[in-house]
Order: C-alpha cells, then sequence, then structure tokens
C-alpha cells in the first residue's frame, strides 16, 4: 500500500523524544486555545457591529440615511459618501479614515481589521494553497477528501491529536499542489550536502512525484479521519480529551487501522456516545478496500458528532471565557420540563427565533449585563426587517396569567382582543390569532397560539396556554404575547405585541389584565431584545473555466466539455446553528438556488447532517454552462434548513452572494442582491480568480427578506 | 500560560541547519540569555516573547499605532532525521528565519535547499523570509564572507543579518525585521482585495449606478 505522501510518521522517535514532543504540542495547544478564544470574541465584536445598522433591503430606508447609523445623510454629502467596499452611503461619523487616504465605513473597516488580528488573512492565503485540488467530481470527491481541511487546523494540531491516539500513525499534512515535486527534485539533485540528507531529499521526492491519483485513497483515508478528528475537537472544547489516550473515541484510531498500523485502542462510537467504547489491543485490520473504510468513516464521522453538539453553542462564542457553561446548548437546562409541542403551522416567525445565548444572559446575570445593552439596538433593526408583512398596530390584549402549583405550570388566558388593526387592509380583513411565547426561548418548544378567528377585529378566544416550568423559573421570564393575521394565501402580518415580565406578576391572584398592544419596535427594551447572530456558513467558491487543462495528477476522466465553465459551490459546514429540536440540537441542510435561472432547475440540495449545530456538509453544489462574465449578473442563495419530517423545514438562515448591485429575477419577482460584506467580496474573488478555491465565512441572515 | 491579551499572534519560524545555532538565537531573543552548550533540539519547540510593535507607514513614517504582538517563535531540528516532521510545520508559520553559521561554508551552502523546502512547504510560495548569519562573534573561524551572504540574500530578495547569539548582537533586529515584514504582508493581504474590487467595479459601477442615484438626488 502506497503510504507516506502527505504523512507525517512520528514511528522513527524514540520514546522518549515523542514525549517531549508531545509536551511542545501541548504547549502549543494551550496557546492555540487562548488564541482561539480570543478570535471568537472578536469575531463575536463584528458581529455586534455590524448588526447595529446595516440596512437591509426588505426595510424601506430612504436613500439619504447612513446606512450604519441610519442618521439622516445631507444631500449634498451622497456622492461622496458610499462606502467602497458595502457600497453603503454612510454618514461621516460612520467613516473610517485609512492611512492612505481613503476611508471605509466603520463595519468595512472593523471587518478588515478583524481579518488581520485572527490571522485570517494568513489561513486564507493558506487554505488557496494547499486546498486546491483539481475541480473534477467534486461531488464525490467531497465526501472523501480532505479538501480544505480545517481552515485555522495547525499542524502542531493535527500531531497532537495523532500522536496521542497512536504513536506510529502516519499524520496527514497537505501538502501544496504541483510545483513542489518539482522543486524538491531540483533540490534533491542540486544538493550537495551529505549523503544523509541527498537521501532522504530524494525519497522525499520519489513520494512527492508519485501520481497523486495513486495515492489518494490513503491519503484520503487518513485524512478524513483528521477531519473527523477535527469535528470532536470543535465540538468538545472542554473535554479532558488528553488524559486517557486508549479511552478516547477516536475515529482516527479506525482510520489507522486500515493503514495496518497497530492501534492502541479503537473506539467504536457511531451513535457518538463516547461512553461506548471497544477497546481492541494491537489489532491490525486490513481494509480491503480504503475507500469503502473512507466512506464508512465519514458517515461516521457525522454521527458522532451527535452528543457533543450540544455543548457548543453561541453562548460559547458570546462569552468565551466561560466554559463550564458547557451544558448550556442543552434545552432542557433553561426549560425545564417545557413538554414539546411542535408546531405545524408555517412559520411567519422565522426572524424572531432566537440564538442560544439570550438563554444563557437570562440564567447568569453577569453576562446579562455585559452583553444586554448592545443588544437592544440590534432588535429594532431585525424586527424591523422582519419577514412579515407589518400594519399599524392598534388595539388591545385581554389576558390572565397564573400559576398551577398541581401541575407546575404557568397558564396564560387568552381572553380576547379588541380594536385590532386590519391585516389585509385592502379588504378591511383580519384573521386574527394570538401567539406567545415564554422569553428568553423563542423556540418553536415555547411557542403557543390560540385559534384562529375569522374576519375580526375583536375577537373572542377565551384559551388558556400552558407552559410546564418550575416557578423559580418563571422569574427570569417573560411573556411576549403578540397578535397576527392569518393570511390564508399571503403572508401573515404582525398586528401587535407586548411583553410581560413575569416577576412582578401576581401569578397567585390571577387578574385579568389588559394591554395595549404595541409595535415590534417598542417593545424592543432591552429585556426582550434578541440577538439575531444564527449562526455561520462556511463555503468555498470556484468557478471553472472551460477550457481547463486537465490538471496532471487527476485522474483524467471527466474532462471538461462543456461549452461553458462550472460554478463549484462547496458547503463545508455551518457554526453556531440554532437548536430547533429537543435535546439542543438541529437536523440541518442547506439549500442553494442560483437566480436569475428557473428556480427548479438550479435547486441543490446538501444532505442532512443530524442532531448537529456545528454541522459538517462538505457537499458541492455543481451549476454547469456558466459563462464567467454571467456570474456578474446572477445570485446564488444558500439557506440552512432544520428538517422536519411531516411538517415545514424551517429557516435556521441564509446568504445571499452576488456582486452585491442590481436586480435579479427570481421566478416572477425582480428582487435587490443586497449582498454585503463578505457576501460580495467572496462573490467578487471566486470572478476574479477562476481556477481556485474562494474561501469564506459568512455570517447567516436572519431571513432573506421579502425575496424569500 | 498565556492570556489573550494581545492584538496579534505571529507566528515565526527559525530554520537551518543543525548547530548553526537556531535554538540559542531565540533563546537569546526570549530571554536575553545565552546557552553555550549544544542541546540538539528534538523535532520542534517553540519560544514565546510579547512586543510591541509600531506600525509604520510605506515611507517609513509612524503612525503611532502601537500594537501588542504575541510572537510564537517555532524552533525546528536542523538534523535530518526530523526533516519530515519539521518541514511540516512550515505551512504554520507567517514568517521565517532562515539561519546558517559564518563558520560553517557547508550551512551556507544548504540554505539554497532551505529556500526551496521553504518554498514547497509554507503557506505560499513566497513567504517573509530574513536571511541570517549567525555566530558573527567568532570572526577568526569565519567561512562565510559578508558578501557572499549578501549577494545570495540579495538574489531572494530577502533581508540578511550577521547575528550573534552569544553577544545579542543583531538579533533583535533580525526578528523585528522579519516582523515588520509579516505586518506589511499583512496590511497588504487585507487592504489589497477590497481596493482591487473598488477600483475594478468602481469604474463600472459608477457607470450604471450613478443615473440611478442622481435621479433620486435631484
Amino acid at each position: 500500500m502506497p503510504q507516506g505522501t502527505d504523512m507525517i510518521n512520528v514511528g522513527f522517535l524514540s520514546d522518549s523524544e515523542r514525549e517531549l514532543i508531545l509536551e511542545v504540542l501541548r504547549r502549543d495547544e494551550a496557546l492555540r486555545q487562548a488564541e482561539e478564544q480570543r478570535v471568537r470574541k472578536l469575531k463575536t465584536e463584528l458581529l455586534d457591529v455590524k448588526r447595529k445598522g446595516a440596512k437591509r433591503s426588505s426595510g424601506n430606508y430612504s436613500q439619504h440615511s447612513c446606512g450604519r447609523c441610519l442618521e439622516p445623510l445631507s444631500r449634498l454629502s451622497l456622492f461622496s459618501t458610499q462606502c467602497k467596499v458595502c457600497n453603503h452611503h454612510v454618514c461621516r461619523k460612520c467613516q473610517t479614515v485609512l492611512p492612505n487616504g481613503s476611508w471605509l465605513c466603520s463595519v468595512c473597516v472593523k471587518e478588515l481589521d478583524l481579518k488581520k488580528r485572527t490571522g485570517d488573512w494568513f489561513f486564507d492565503q493558506r487554505v488557496n494553497r494547499f486546498s486546491t485540488t483539481p475541480g473534477h467530481d467534486l461531488v464525490k470527491v467531497s465526501l472523501k477528501k480532505k479538501l480544505p481541511l480545517k481552515k485555522r487546523e495547525t499542524t502542531g494540531e493535527v500531531l497532537l491529536r495523532s500522536t496521542e491516539i497512536n504513536p506510529d500513525a502516519p499524520t496527514p499534512v497537505p501538502r501544496p499542489r504541483q510545483k513542489n515535486q518539482t522543486s524538491d527534485k531540483r533540490e534533491s539533485s542540486e544538493n550537495s550536502g551529505s549523503v544523509a540528507s541527498r537521501e532522504s531529499f530524494e525519497s522525499k521526492q520519489e513520494v512527492g512525484s508519485k501520481p497523486r491519483s495513486d495515492t489518494d485513497s490513503v491519503g484520503n483515508a487518513s485524512i478524513s479521519s483528521s477531519r473527523t478528528e477535527n469535528d470532536t475537537d470543535q465540538v468538545i472544547p472542554d473535554q479532558p480529551r488528553r488524559k486517557n489516550v486508549s479511552g478516547r473515541s477516536s475515529p482516527a484510531g479506525s482510520s489507522a487501522s486500515s493503514l495496518t498500523n497497530p492501534v492502541k485502542g479503537e473506539t467504536v462510537s457511531v451513535d457518538g456516545h463516547n461512553s461506548e467504547t471497544n477497546t481492541v489491543s494491537d489489532v491490525k485490520e486490513v481494509s480491503p478496500s480504503p475507500e469503502l473504510e473512507v466512506d464508512r468513516l465519514f458517515k461516521k464521522s457525522i454521527k458522532r458528532a451527535i452528543k457533543p453538539s450540544g455543548h457548543v453553542s453561541t453562548l460559547d462564542l458570546r462569552d468565551g471565557c466561560d466554559k463550564s457553561e458547557a451544558s448550556m446548548g442543552n434545552r432542557s437546562y433553561s426549560v425545564p420540563g417545557l413538554d414539546v409541542k411542535e408546531d405545524e403551522e408555517e412559520d411567519e416567525d422565522i426572524d424572531s427565533l432566537v440564538s442560544f445565548h439570550k438563554r444563557k444572559m437570562a440564567s447568569s446575570s453577569s453576562s446579562l449585563h455585559s452583553s444586554k445593552s448592545g443588544l437592544g439596538s440590534m432588535m429594532s433593526i431585525y424586527s424591523e426587517a422582519g419577514d412579515f408583512d407589518s400594519v399599524d398596530v392598534s388595539g388591545e390584549v385581554i389576558y390572565s396569567a397564573s400559576y398551577d402549583e398541581h401541575t407546575q405550570s404557568l397558564q396564560v388566558f387568552i381572553k380576547e382582543c379588541r380594536g385590532l388593526a386590519y391585516g389585509d387592509a385592502s379588504r378591511q380583513l383580519t384573521n386574527p390569532y394570538v401567539k406567545c411565547y415564554l422569553l428568553p426561548d423563542k423556540s418553536r418548544q415555547s411557542k403557543r397560539k390560540t385559534s384562529i378567528k375569522r374576519n375580526t377585529i375583536n375577537p373572542v378566544y377565551n384559551e388558556t396556554l400552558k407552559y410546564s416550568i418550575t416557578r423559580s423559573h418563571l422569574f427570569t421570564r417573560s411573556m411576549l404575547i403578540s397578535v397576527w393575521h392569518h393570511g390564508r394565501l399571503s403572508r401573515n402580518a404582525f398586528l401587535g405585541e407586548v411583553e410581560i415580565a413575569l416577576d412582578c406578576q401576581d401569578l397567585d391572584s390571577p387578574t385579568e389584565e389588559c394591554a395595549v398592544l404595541m409595535s415590534k419596535s417598542a417593545t424592543a427594551v432591552p429585556a426582550s431584545s434578541f440577538s439575531q447572530y444564527k449562526g455561520e456558513l462556511v463555503i468555498s467558491l470556484k468557478y471553472v473555466t472551460p477550457q481547463k487543462p486537465t490538471p496532471e495528477k487527476i485522474k483524467g476522466k471527466k474532462a471538461v466539455t462543456e461549452e461553458g465553465g462550472e460554478l463549484h459551490v462547496l458547503i463545508k459546514e455551518a457554526k453556531n446553528l440554532m437548536a430547533m429540536k429537543t435535546g439542543g440540537t438541529s437536523d440541518s441542510f442547506v439549500k442553494g438556488y442560483l437566480f436569475p435561472m428557473t428556480a427548479k432547475t438550479t435547486k441543490r440540495k446538501t444532505p442532512v447532517v443530524k442532531k448537529n449545530l456545528n454541522p459538517q456538509y462538505n457537499h458541492t453544489f455543481v451549476y454547469k454552462d456558466l459563462v464567467l462574465e454571467q456570474l456578474k449578473e446572477m445570485c446564488l442563495e444558500l439557506t440552512v434548513w432544520d428538517r422536519e419530517a411531516m411538517l415545514s423545514n424551517e429557516f435556521l438562515g441564509g446568504v445571499r452572494l452576488s456582486s452585491g448591485k442590481g436586480t435579479v429575477k427570481k421566478g416572477k419577482e425582480e428582487v435587490e442582491m443586497d449582498s454585503a460584506g463578505e457576501e460580495v467580496s467572496l462573490w467578487e474573488k471566486m470572478m476574479q480568480y477562476p481556477d481556485s478555491w474562494a474561501e469564506g465565512t459568512l455570517p447567516l441572515r436572519s431571513t432573506m427578506g421579502k425575496g424569500k | 500560560m498565556t492570556d489573550g491579551d494581545y492584538d496579534y499572534l505571529i507566528k515565526l519560524l527559525a530554520l537551518g541547519d543543525s548547530g548553526v545555532g537556531k535554538t540559542t538565537f531565540l533563546y537569546r531573543y526570549t530571554d536575553n540569555k545565552f546557552n553555550p552548550k549544544f542541546i540538539t533540539t528534538v523535532g520542534i519547540d517553540f519560544r514565546e516573547k510579547r512586543v510591541v510593535y509600531t506600525a509604520s507607514n510605506a515611507n517609513g513614517t509612524t503612525t503611532g499605532k502601537t500594537f501588542k504582538v504575541h510572537l510564537q517563535l517555532w524552533d525546528t531540528a536542523g538534523q535530518e532525521r526530523f526533516r519530515s516532521l519539521t518541514t511540516a510545520f512550515f505551512r504554520d508559520a507567517m514568517g521565517f528565519l532562515l539561519m546558517f553559521d559564518l563558520t560553517s561554508q557547508q550551512s551556507f551552502l544548504n540554505v539554497r535547499n532551505w529556500m526551496s523546502q521553504l518554498q514547497a512547504n509554507a503557506y505560499c510560495e513566497n513567504p517573509d523570509i530574513v536571511l541570517v548569519g549567525n555566530k558573527a562573534d567568532l570572526a577568526d573561524q569565519r567561512e562565510v564572507q559578508e558578501k557572499q551572504a549578501k549577494e545570495l540574500a540579495d538574489k531572494y530578495g530577502i533581508p540578511y543579518f550577521e547575528t550573534s547569539a552569544a553577544t545579542g548582537v543583531e538579533v533583535d533586529k533580525a526578528v523585528i525585521t522579519l516582523l515588520d515584514l509579516v505586518m506589511k504582508r499583512m496590511e497588504q493581504c487585507v487592504d489589497k482585495p477590497p481596493a482591487d474590487t473598488a477600483s475594478g467595479n468602481g469604474a463600472t459601477k459608477l457607470g450604471d449606478a450613478q443615473p440611478n442615484e442622481k435621479k433620486c438626488a435631484c
């Protein structure tokens, strides 16, 4: 079996040497972890700034207001105040002058600065070098191949992991494509050093110059294993994973076994239970087909991440220093006993789903204060840009709330509403229903609805909405009662809402209360503000030019014969998705459309990755017959969904990639291509450098705007 | 242990033949001490140092902005047997101290090998490198002339320093120069792309976008 390409074999080290190196790697790990925390913090800061003011396509903003702080702009300044990167018009205050005299808006500057501070500039460069494998058959390949490993991964990280698991296993290290082999070769012939050194150079050359296709499968095996490993690391930031070498679950262990290396402890954990360990001592297992092995591994890797996924949540991002809060991802901690009621109605409240850290904020008062203020202003912006038709709010809701000690439940009695606005103004029609959330949980589990009353602005419900919750938990909660018009054919319309804190309610002797309905922004007091951080999507884009010469080292199976080129969209992974399911997880998949095209033909989906908030898709969408020029006028929409069997899927977030200018036809609608920031720069990078991967991490939008 | 209280984490890596003084060089730099004993490095190691970096413009004037930089200085084994291990670490470094021994012609000749190892394994094909001739204090044993080394460095277009870990001469300067190169590269990497797209599309965009805006404005 060919072995060695792209691997570090540490088997030649003596035990004491290995110990020394491990010690170094551990020190490196400590540093790396501190760095990761710092980076997380920085990224969160950026999101805060970003969310503060960005205009959204769905909001009606004046041309004359600043794209960042929304202050009105003076008319004269209009021409000179467009930020070159995001194209927003911004006021003087939101401009930052760069050393070279030009300026950008504050958010774009911050974004650039962050690229530097996080080291992303470096990793981005490196990704382009080490992961650019020829783009044929990517759909298949991406399943097995490392393609880009985790961008920020370092050799030390890989090595540390592999060494601790199996000291004899070679460790994969991505090598730059092409070229190097030749330079190695030249080098070795020039090498005037000792015989020993010459030998090594030559052996390197020999290995390196082997056709890649030959060694692919092996490389894949260990590479995919390293990625698997990676998953584990990402999702269990706080597991004591260095302690028990043999007991540690490790797909790498099993992959190593296919490489005929003795395995110290192989752990089979198909369903993600780390405790289910199966130690096989010194087993030599030769896999019949490395590719099969890889496939199997890969599947396993997906499943593996199930359990730990609960540990990672947005709050981890917000407040990186608090690692002990690992279990916050688990819904039941904050909503004990809340009965799960799946809701079949379509989701007018996509926009209002809330991320985990809010829950964290509610339960830990210290962090509550720290991030509260920044979130307040976000809320109003976001709700304004919400995915619903809004009307002038009027009327009131009559309700009462009481706590039933016997059943340990909060009972919200919705009596009636009076004087509601018309949801469908043109037809003077309102079909109102009342919806209630027990904040800060804004997920489906906390949603309760009344029935829909037909054609009335004074609906009488007399319905009780129940929440199973312990009394002590109530004090951190508040009720968000909103009224909606149910549009049978059109979108639901928001008719008003009111938020009632439960700590100042007398729940023992319920009295009927009358609350005036308010519009969204009015109720956006800090206590009810929800950050709309929806997580991030990591993708790579590549435009494959038509007459591309088939790269040397790939099996020349599928030459590109189409007249146009291809757009390859590699959906790598999502991070920090919202949890939609019990247990704080989501079964997510990514859907892609390329506009303007008839929607059906450009629809692409990834497989569903179950029970994971940081799913790895590694799936490639290929769009064929595209001319590079066309892409300027096109718009790629990627949306992440929580798969609901039998019900409509829940929207988790999305991105819109385009040049950010002009409009695009989506079916019958003409929609503005409102891409901004990274969405634009990544799209342009893709067009600028055909045949190489442009990778980016894009924050997920909480709404795709009106053109959804 | 390190706290995250810094602005940039910059990773540099020292490479070169065995015995040229990579470890002592780094020890001098981080701790300002000298250990004359030769202890061969096993595989890899690293040292850390916190420095304050003052940003400067292209024309050399300081902007007055200072940053806290945390340096992670990787030390690699020069020995052949660790080669596959050490080269694997090249890809994680942002800048390189390519060292040779001024008292060893062989170590100087091998610079070219190291150079191509770097080109093959670093994060990009032309990473930031500083050429360092160490042991400048041993003038009587000198085998490599400054002119020779300078020429080679010029050929590669990289700075050259003659340092002594024993006396500490030029050690700081070599590292700081490299740091400066890396920081400049960083600025370029980050500032260039948007500038490009801005100027590239700016022209075309202005063309079709302007009319609309004029309408709105008037």
